[in-house]
C-alpha cells in the first residue's frame, strides 16, 4: 500500500506534510507534491499535518480522486525529492478550498 | 572513553506502547530489560503525535487517548521494573564476538545485552531543524532547539521560530525579558493554546512583540557570528532583522535513521522479520511494532502487541535453549501471580 496526495494540493503545496516524513518520500512539482509509493511506509504520520486534508491512504482515496494514485506513482519517478517545508505557494489560501482543480495542475 | 557497559538480557529500543508492552510480555518469562528512547519520556507517536486523539481498536478498551494508553502501560509493567533510559537514542548496534550485541546510545550510554528488540516505530524523534545552508556550526551558540538556561536570552533581541505551543510559549516568557521578540511562523495559522494566541496577538498589537509570516530565507555573519536575518513572507517581501539568538520550534518529527547501519535486513526501509518469532536476519535481535515488515504487515498497536509476546517467547528459548518454555495463564498461574506480584485469587 502506500499513501496518496490527492487535488486538494494543487495550486497549494503548504508542504508541512514534507518535515515529518520518517523516509523522506515526498516529491515536488510546481505546484503540488507526490508520495513515492515505493518510499511510502504507510506510517500515516503525514495525513494529519495537511491543512487542506489531501493525503489518504491508497485504501481510502475518494471515488472522485482514483486518478491520484497513479499520478503520485508517475510524477514521483520525474519529480525530484523534497525534504524540508518551505512557505506554500502565495496564493495557495485562495486556492484551497477549490474543487475540481486538476487542470491547473503543472507537470 | 568507553564507560563500562550495563550488562542485560534484553535491551528494548523505543518506549511507544509496543516496546513497553515487550517489557510486560519479557517480564512474565522472567526476562528483565532496560529500554531507549529518544523523547524525554515514555509512550512515542501516542504521546508526540497524539497523546489527546481518541484511540478505538485497542482490544477492550473501547476508547482510550494516546496518553491514556501510555498511562495504562507503564502502570500494567511496573511489576517487572524495567529501567528507562530517556532522551537518547541508539547511535550503534554491533553483535559483539561472544554472541552478546553493544548498544551505544547518543548519552554515552552502553548496554551489553544478550537480545534485542527494536521497537523503533517509525524512527527516532528529532527536533526538526533550520534550513539554511552552514547554519549547524551556529547551533549552541546562537541558534537553539530548545532552552536550557531562559537567563542567557535576557537582554537580547531573539528570534523564536514556530507555531505550536513551544514557540508561543516561550516568546510570552521572553516578552519583558529579552531586548525585542520576534515570531516566526509560516503561516497565520497557530498550533497551540488559544488563551497563548490571544496574548501573542494583543501583545504584538501593543508593539510589545512583533509576528512575521514567512520563513528566515538568509542569515549575515559579521565576526563570525549572525548578526541579520532576512525573513521572506508569503508576498516574497523580504524583511531584515537584526538578531542576536535564535530559538527554532518546529517539533519533532520521526527519522528512520540509523537501523539501516545495523546489518539487518531491510525491505522498504523497515526491518524484515518471520512471523513465527518476529526475528531480523541475525537471531538474538527481534523487531516489534511499527518498524518491522513481513507479509500481511498491518501498522496497527494490537499487531505490534501480539507480535511483541511471540518474540518474548522467542527470546526466552534463544537466552535458555536447554529450557523448555512453558505457556502459562495470568489467571491461573501461581508463578505468574507472584512474578506480577499480586496474590493469587480465592474460589469460593
Amino acid at each position: 500500500m502506500t499513501y496518496v496526495v490527492t487535488e486538494s494540493c494543487i495550486r497549494c503545496k503548504y508542504t508541512d506534510c514534507v518535515d515529518v516524513c520518517p523516509v523522506d518520500c515526498f516529491r515536488e512539482g510546481p505546484n503540488f507534491l507526490v508520495i513515492d509509493p515505493d518510499e511510502c511506509i504507510d506510517c500515516a504520520v503525514c495525513v494529519p499535518e495537511c491543512p487542506v486534508n489531501a493525503i489518504y491512504a491508497e485504501d481510502d482515496v475518494p471515488s472522485d480522486q482514483q486518478a491520484f494514485i497513479k499520478l503520485n506513482a508517475d510524477l514521483s519517478s520525474s519529480w525530484t525529492s523534497i525534504t524540508k517545508s518551505k512557505s506554500g505557494l502565495p496564493d495557495a489560501d485562495e486556492w484551497k478550498d477549490v474543487k475540481n482543480k486538476l487542470d491547473q495542475l503543472v507537470k | 572513553m568507553l564507560h563500562s557497559p550495563t550488562q542485560t538480557d534484553a535491551v528494548i529500543i523505543g518506549a511507544g506502547p509496543v516496546g513497553l508492552f515487550q517489557v510486560f510480555e519479557l517480564g512474565l518469562l522472567e526476562i528483565k530489560a532496560h529500554v531507549i528512547d529518544s523523547l524525554p519520556e515514555a509512550g512515542g507517536q501516542c504521546i508526540e503525535l497524539y497523546p489527546d486523539k481518541p484511540i478505538y481498536d485497542i482490544p477492550a478498551i473501547p476508547v482510550c487517548t494516546g496518553r491514556e494508553l501510555t498511562e495504562n502501560l507503564l502502570q500494567q509493567i511496573k511489576p517487572f521494573g524495567a529501567q528507562f533510559h530517556l532522551g537518547q537514542e541508539v547511535t550503534r548496534l554491533e553483535k559483539q564476538s561472544d554472541g552478546r550485541f553493544l548498544i551505544s546510545t547518543s548519552k554515552d550510554q552502553h548496554f551489553l545485552s544478550k537480545t534485542v528488540f527494536i521497537a523503533g516505530g517509525v524512527g527516532a524523534f528529532q527536533p526538526r531543524t533550520l534550513n539554511l545552508d552552514g547554519i549547524e556550526a551556529f547551533v549552541g551558540k546562537q541558534v537553539f532547539y530548545s532552552v536550557k538556561n531562559p537567563e542567557q536570552f535576557s537582554g537580547k533581541k531573539i528570534v523564536i521560530c514556530g507555531g505550536g505551543d513551544a514557540a508561543l510559549d516561550w516568546a510570552l516568557h521572553f516578552v519583558d525579558k529579552a531586548a525585542s521578540v520576534t515570531l516566526i511562523h509560516r503561516r497565520d495559522d497557530f498550533k497551540a493554546a488559544p488563551a497563548s494566541i490571544a496574548k501573542m496577538r494583543e501583545l504584538c498589537k501593543n508593539k510589545q512583540m512583533q509576528l512575521l509570516i514567512g520563513q528566515i530565507t538568509h542569515y549575515q555573519v559579521e565576526h563570525d557570528q549572525i548578526s541579520k536575518i532576512t525573513v521572506t513572507d508569503i508576498e516574497s517581501k523580504e524583511h531584515l532583522i537584526s538578531v542576536d539568538d535564535l530559538l527554532i520550534f518546529f517539533g519533532l518529527s520521526p527519522k528512520l535513521g540509523p537501523i539501516a547501519d545495523w546489518g539487518l535486513d531491510i525491505d522498504r526501509k523497515q526491518v524484515a522479520v518471520d512471523t513465527e518469532k518476529f526475528q531480523t536476519s541475525t537471531p538474538g535481535i527481534y523487531a516489534v511494532g511499527d518498524i518491522n515488515i513481513y507479509p500481511g504487515k498491518k501498522k496497527l498497536i494490537l499487531s505490534g502487541f501480539h507480535e511483541a509476546a511471540l518474540a518474548a517467547f522467542a527470546a526466552a528459548a534463544y537466552l535458555n535453549p536447554e529450557k523448555h518454555i512453558q505457556l502459562q495463564y495470568t489467571t491461573t498461574s501461581t508463578k505468574l501471580h507472584k512474578v506480577l506480584g499480586v496474590s493469587p485469587p480465592t474460589f469460593e
